[in-house]
């Protein structure tokens, strides 16, 4: 707003006033983008570290939680996702060769590849609400296809008491159902020994735990399962909590995607200057990077 | 006194025994680790005094020396001194590492219990603290123990982190839920010692204190005998005055007066008996407050929560007691007008009402 | 919008105060203001803004001091109390101290400082502080909406299942809006001092205050997003009751202390080492003497980012974390002493041989050096494992943060107010006022704070409503000293608001400086500099002499002033 008449002549339009040169405006994006991906990083980073710490205390609930995810679908958003960043290097080359035609058609099959990712997302969201695996307490409330009544205390095979539900209000004035464990003796709730929760009483011996004999395949719920670990609820959370937040990022990504393409249509990139081409383009390589660990972290192992 | 502890200092040797106290603001000692704690609390400060006095003399002096006589633009100078500076980077780091080392060897005594330790069960709920020992004995927010020999307390929480803290005997630790928790001490004075909550917990944070009282060996062994065994000699007519020995449990949240804590006042509830009344509860049903329900509202508090007052009360406080003392309390809020008649309790000792010969009855 | 000609600086040479236009005055209306990219606009409406919550939190402290200065009831409840600590704590802390240097004084001077026209990424800029509005504004709904009694540490499980209160989620959503704002300010100062440092403007010839915001952007960037993530888990927490930090369910509540302290830890340095930074042009300036150890002092600041990032453990020691974490921890922290110390004693060294100014200015930059010194080595008796254990969570740490935080963080702010005040606004203060206000500030410090270390000793613990008789005679104390403070800064309040009417006019030079901002007038013009300025060394004052007429100082007449590029 403080461009003076005589800087415009020596400037390109893109080139804002406080650069001197085309280049010290794309390096400092460039850097500035780096950084932020560093946080975003960062921000993955302590979800990252939490699942090691989780799953270094629970492995059981990990291993009992994981067969309930459709690992067909989450391959198939792996594969999109690297699609999507192939087509997306391509569309910055384009850019910077001056090819709008072809800068388009790459913006929009990223594009189209972000959307799929959050369709078959969106599927196996759904899916799992329709079969009452909610995050939060509500997974204890009503696992569809159970015959049995599941209010009161939940004793699991390993002897310990998952929760007992109480009905009460919320901190947000709705109402919820909360955990308590007022029965419990104490060394249910608490472990045996000095450690994280649950240590001793949840580390199941190999041969408590009927091994992978298909018959937790057709389960449709955790809570079907009665041998199944306390806390199993606490792999969901942590699953929703990082695929959520990583399908905010594809949602961001969405944005970002669009408003480049109707940069694109409108003509104001080139090889002069690509920058938001290229730092977009970056962003979304972050984006399928932090699903490439997590499709693993929770499908496979 | 100084050159006492320099001299301690550059032998580095440690030596409680000898050592009167801290020189700088540390309670009584009365723990064994206390003397080395504060030996090195003691060595710390000098150094800290010694830099404190080299940087801000020198301060001081400069500012007094150079200070400025007439406009000078620039007065030229050193502007580094490459050796000087490496100087004042190694020294300093050579004194860290020591300081490191002799707080690393009396943390290392500090975090290993002897093997031989008296071991004390602590339970830390909002707001007061539950000592239960091995003969059965509990008592709240006192703590005895005896002299002269180590004591592990093990410890857990029924709600938040809460940190035991005993500053006389220099150690603290905190109380989570989830995980037993371990400290230990050896008390080498009898005595009372303040014993402190030091992580944040809610409201009453700073009411969640109380007594360590440290016996000689037989007395101890006494008073926790009595403590186990107390309340089974108080005879029935005099059971609500083992209530009131017992109200300090209860005294964080409800009170004797009418007023409002965290719960019901006592004195409302012990009206509503007396009146044969009913209590409004949060769901909306009422209640009619009889016998059962002062046994129901102690044993299982959050099924019955009384409009108007949090569910905070913990479940394990009336599944503790034990039947006897259950009956006690009960029997306190429902003759309340006798042992607080004006709000305030009424002086009641436990040599009063314990009864020696029920036991003998019943032995025979 | 604004022709070439006045938006030309005046040539040092000149000295006189700008006539004519300048940053304060090219545009007016309050648009002009609130939607500038201008950094200097954004950093007087962050200096504002934090001020302004500094002034709250503090009435918060003096409540504090009031409640406690007798046992049990004074002037409020124990709830009123724990929220009254617990804001304190979180406005000043995520308010006031973090935002504090960098991005008032930071924004204002360090792209002038750099010789460049703004900041890398101005719309950011912009945006960062309204971000940190927001955070305000959530701040202020969490006191509205249910208040806030957790301490500004947020412990679970108190802050999801203990408290009765509510607006731990609307504080909890401050603490990540502002998070981010601290990220982009951090992001946008990196971005700048590596990409628009004009030519001739070498790393070596920065001034050491952008040495130390350039280490505070790599913590406020490599830290920061963990409490952000931290928060959220802790927002989800809360209103869902999911159960990641709760034992019962399956969780780890000192994995929340881990992930908080991962950020707090370093936070710290956020807070210290702008302050640190202001001290080293501080003393050099109004000492006239080239700063000693640049190089030291430089690369001292980058050790402190970096080993910052690696003691957070030692707010943990008793908290159950493993004895073999707890003595690494301790050795590392030990370690991030040795830069703090350097970097005193290279200030001592600039002072030898000086012609020291006595200056307001000055007076902060000498107290920050003698409570900055009593916090740093109080640091010693908190980071050794077996004293730490007996003085964790007493009035022994609350008196070492205060004389790191406000000691030095504060104090330092508050000299680098003082410093840039005629640059800022164009007026100087009195000198007189400012050196009594500055007095009150350091012996109501010292008084408040000093008979802390001794009560914490003794065993008092902090966050403490009610305390035992034993303990009265230092809370009083302390009480006392508190209000000799208060009355420091309500008089610093009062004469530099003085002097925005009443003051006379600055020169540009007034202190006798040579890094860039002082070739400026006073105050700047809106873009600082038309042309790339020439860079020299800014610790080498010898090119400056006094003028008794304009009261300052200018480029010396015997000299030819260098022009452009070096």
């Amino acid at each position: 707003m403080t461009v003076s008449p005589a800087h415009a002549h020596e400037h390109p339009d893109f080139l804002r006033h406080h650069f001197n040169t085309p280049k010290q405006q794309f390096e400092a994006g460039k850097l500035g983008m780096w950084l932020f991906l560093a946080t975003e990083v960062l921000l993955f980073g302590g979800l990252f570290v939490g699942y090691s710490v989780w799953r270094g205390n629970h492995p059981e609930m990990f291993k009992a939680g994981s067969i309930f995810l459709n690992t067909n679908l989450g391959a198939v958003n792996t594969a999109v996702l690297i699609l999507s960043s192939i087509t997306m290097a391509a569309a910055v080359t384009m850019a910077q060769r001056n090819k709008r035609g072809a800068l388009m058609l790459f913006l929009s099959l990223t594009l189209a590849g972000a959307v799929t990712f959050l369709v078959i997302k969106y599927f196996e969201y759904t899916h799992k609400f329709h079969l009452g695996i909610y995050p939060g307490l509500k997974f204890y409330e009503k696992p569809a296809g159970d015959s049995h009544t599941l209010s009161g205390s939940l004793v699991n095979d390993a002897g310990g008491v998952d929760l007992v539900l109480v009905k009460g209000t919320g901190p947000l004035g709705q109402d919820v159902t909360v955990a308590d464990t007022p029965e419990a003796e104490p060394t249910t709730v608490a472990p045996a020994a000095i450690g994280p929760a649950g240590l001793a009483q949840d580390a199941l011996e190999p041969g408590d735990r009927p091994a992978d004999d298909g018959h937790a395949e057709h389960l449709t719920h955790p809570l079907q399962d009665p041998h199944r670990p306390a806390n199993v609820h606490m792999f969901f959370n942590i699953y929703y909590l990082m695929t959520g937040l990583h399908g905010v990022h594809v949602a961001a990504g969405i944005g970002v995607l669009t408003w480049l393409l109707i940069g694109a249509a409108k003509g104001r990139f080139s090889s002069a200057y690509f920058t938001p081409v290229d730092l977009g383009g970056l962003y979304w390589h972050v984006v399928d990077l932090i699903w490439i660990f997590l499709f693993p972290l929770f499908y496979l192992i | 006194m100084i050159a006492h502890a320099t001299l301690l200092a550059l032998l580095g040797t440690p030596s409680p025994a000898k050592i009167p106290g801290s020189y700088f603001g540390m309670p009584e000692q009365a723990s064994t680790i206390a003397g080395d704690v504060d030996w090195m609390y003691d060595f710390i400060t000098w150094l800290c005094i010694f830099f404190f006095v080299v940087i801000v003399g020198a301060m001081v002096y400069f500012v007094f020396k150079y200070r400025r006589r007439a406009h000078v633009a620039d007065t030229g100078g050193p502007t580094h001194n490459t050796p000087l500076e490496v100087t004042w980077t190694v020294i300093p780091l050579i004194l860290v590492i020591a300081i490191f080392y002799i707080g690393l060897k009396g943390y290392v005594h500090i975090t290993t219990p002897p093997a031989n330790s008296y071991e004390i069960e602590v339970i830390g709920q909002r707001w007061f603290w539950t000592f239960r020992y091995p003969n059965g004995a509990a008592e709240t927010n006192i703590l005895h123990v005896p002299v002269g020999r180590p004591v592990k307390l093990t410890m857990e929480s029924d709600d938040v982190i809460h940190a035991m803290f005993i500053p006389a005997f220099r150690v603290k630790q905190d109380v989570v839920p989830g995980r037993r928790t371990e400290l230990w001490f050896e008390a080498t004075r009898e005595g009372e010692f303040d014993l402190f909550c030091a992580e944040y917990c809610g409201t009453q944070h700073s009411q969640m204190i109380g007594k360590v009282i440290v016996y000689d060996e037989d007395e101890f062994e006494v008073v926790i005998e009595e403590l186990a065994r107390w309340i089974d000699k108080v005879p029935d007519e005099k059971l609500h005055l083992a209530g009131a020995l017992m109200y300090n449990q209860c005294s964080s949240c409800h009170t004797l007066d009418g007023s409002d804590l965290i719960g019901p006042s006592f004195k409302e509830t012990h009206e509503l008996f007396k009146a044969a009344g009913t209590r409004q509860l949060i769901d909306g049903t009422t209640v009619a407050v009889d016998d059962d329900y002062l046994q129901q509202s102690i044993l299982k508090p959050l099924d019955q929560i009384a409009k108007g007052y949090p569910s905070s009360m913990p479940p394990g406080i009336g599944t503790q007691l034990g039947d006897r003392k259950l009956q006690a309390l009960v029997q306190f809020i429902i003759r309340l007008d006798e042992v607080a008649p004006d709000g305030n309790l009424i002086e009641v000792n436990r040599q009063d009402i314990v009864v020696e010969e029920v036991e003998a009855e019943e032995a025979e | 919008m604004t022709t070439i000609d006045v938006t030309k600086p005046m040539p040092p040479e000149a000295g006189r105060p700008a006539e004519g236009t300048n940053y304060l005055n090219h545009t007016t209306g309050i648009k002009s203001w609130l939607l500038t990219m201008d950094h200097k606009r954004i950093g007087v409406m962050y200096l504002v803004s934090i001020l302004t919550s500094f002034f709250l939190a503090g009435i918060f402290g003096l409540l504090i001091r009031t409640e406690l200065i007798a046992p049990g009831h004074t002037i409020m409840d124990a709830d009123a109390y724990n929220m009254m600590f617990t804001l304190h704590g979180a406005i000043m802390v995520f308010l006031v101290i973090i935002p504090s240097v960098p991005a008032s004084l930071g924004n204002f001077v360090l792209p002038i400082m750099l010789g460049a026209k703004d900041v890398a990424f101005p719309r950011l800029n912009l945006f960062s502080y309204y971000l940190w509005v927001t955070g305000a504004i959530f701040a202020v709904a969490a006191i509205i909406f249910g208040g806030v009694d957790t301490g500004w540490t947020l412990y679970v499980p108190y802050s999801t299942t203990g408290t009765e209160m509510n607006g731990i989620i609307f504080l909890s959503m401050a603490v990540f809006v502002l998070g981010f704002s601290s990220i982009f300010t951090g992001l946008n100062f990196i971005v700048t001092i590596h990409r628009l440092r004009p030519p001739g403007m070498t790393w070596f010839k920065m001034p050491l205050f952008l040495w130390a915001i350039y280490a505070t952007g790599i913590i406020q960037v490599m830290a920061t997003p963990v409490i952000g993530i931290t928060v959220l888990l802790l927002i989800v927490e809360r209103a869902f009751g999911i159960g990641i930090f709760d034992a019962s369910l399956g969780g780890d509540p000192i994995l929340f202390q881990h992930f908080f302290w991962f950020y707090s830890h370093p936070a710290v340095y956020i807070m210290i080492l702008p302050g640190m930074g202001i001290i080293s042009e501080l003393i050099s300036v109004h000492s006239h003497k080239h700063i000693f150890g640049y190089r030291f002092i430089a690369f001292s600041s980058v050790a402190i980012a970096l080993f910052g990032f690696i003691v957070w453990g030692h707010h943990m020691f008793v908290s159950s974390q493993s004895p073999l974490m707890n003595v690494l921890f301790s050795a590392i922290t030990f370690s991030v002493s040795i830069p703090s110390a350097v970097k005193i004693f290279n200030w001592l060294a600039t002072l030898y041989k000086g012609s020291i100014s006595l200056n307001t200015p000055m007076l902060y930059a000498l107290s920050f050096i003698f409570l900055f010194t009593i916090g740093g080595l109080t640091g010693l008796h908190l980071g050794t494992l077996a004293t730490d254990i007996h003085l964790h969570d007493t009035y022994f740490v609350v008196a070492h943060f205060h004389y790191v935080m406000m000691g030095g963080a504060i104090i330092a702010l508050i000299g680098g107010i003082h410093h840039w005040w005629p640059k800022i606004t164009g007026r100087m203060y009195s000198e007189f006022w400012g050196r009594i206000a500055c007095g009150l500030v350091f012996v109501g410090f010292n008084v408040t704070f000093f008979i802390q270390f001794v009560m914490g000793s003794k065993g008092m613990p902090r966050r403490y409503w009610d305390y035992t008789d034993k303990y009265m005679i230092y809370h009083v104390i302390s009480t006392v000293g508190s209000y000799i403070m208060a009355l420091g800064f309500f008089i610093t309040a009062a004469y530099l608001i003085h002097s925005l009417f009443r003051g006379r006019k600055a020169p540009a030079n007034p202190w006798g400086g040579r890094s860039l901002e002082w070739q400026c007038s006073s105050p700047p013009p809106a873009e600082n500099f038309p042309e790339p300025p020439h860079v020299g060394d800014c610790y080498d004052f010898s090119v400056l002499e006094w003028d008794e007429e304009e009261q300052g100082y200018h480029w010396r007449h015997d000299i030819p002033h260098p022009v452009g590029e070096a």
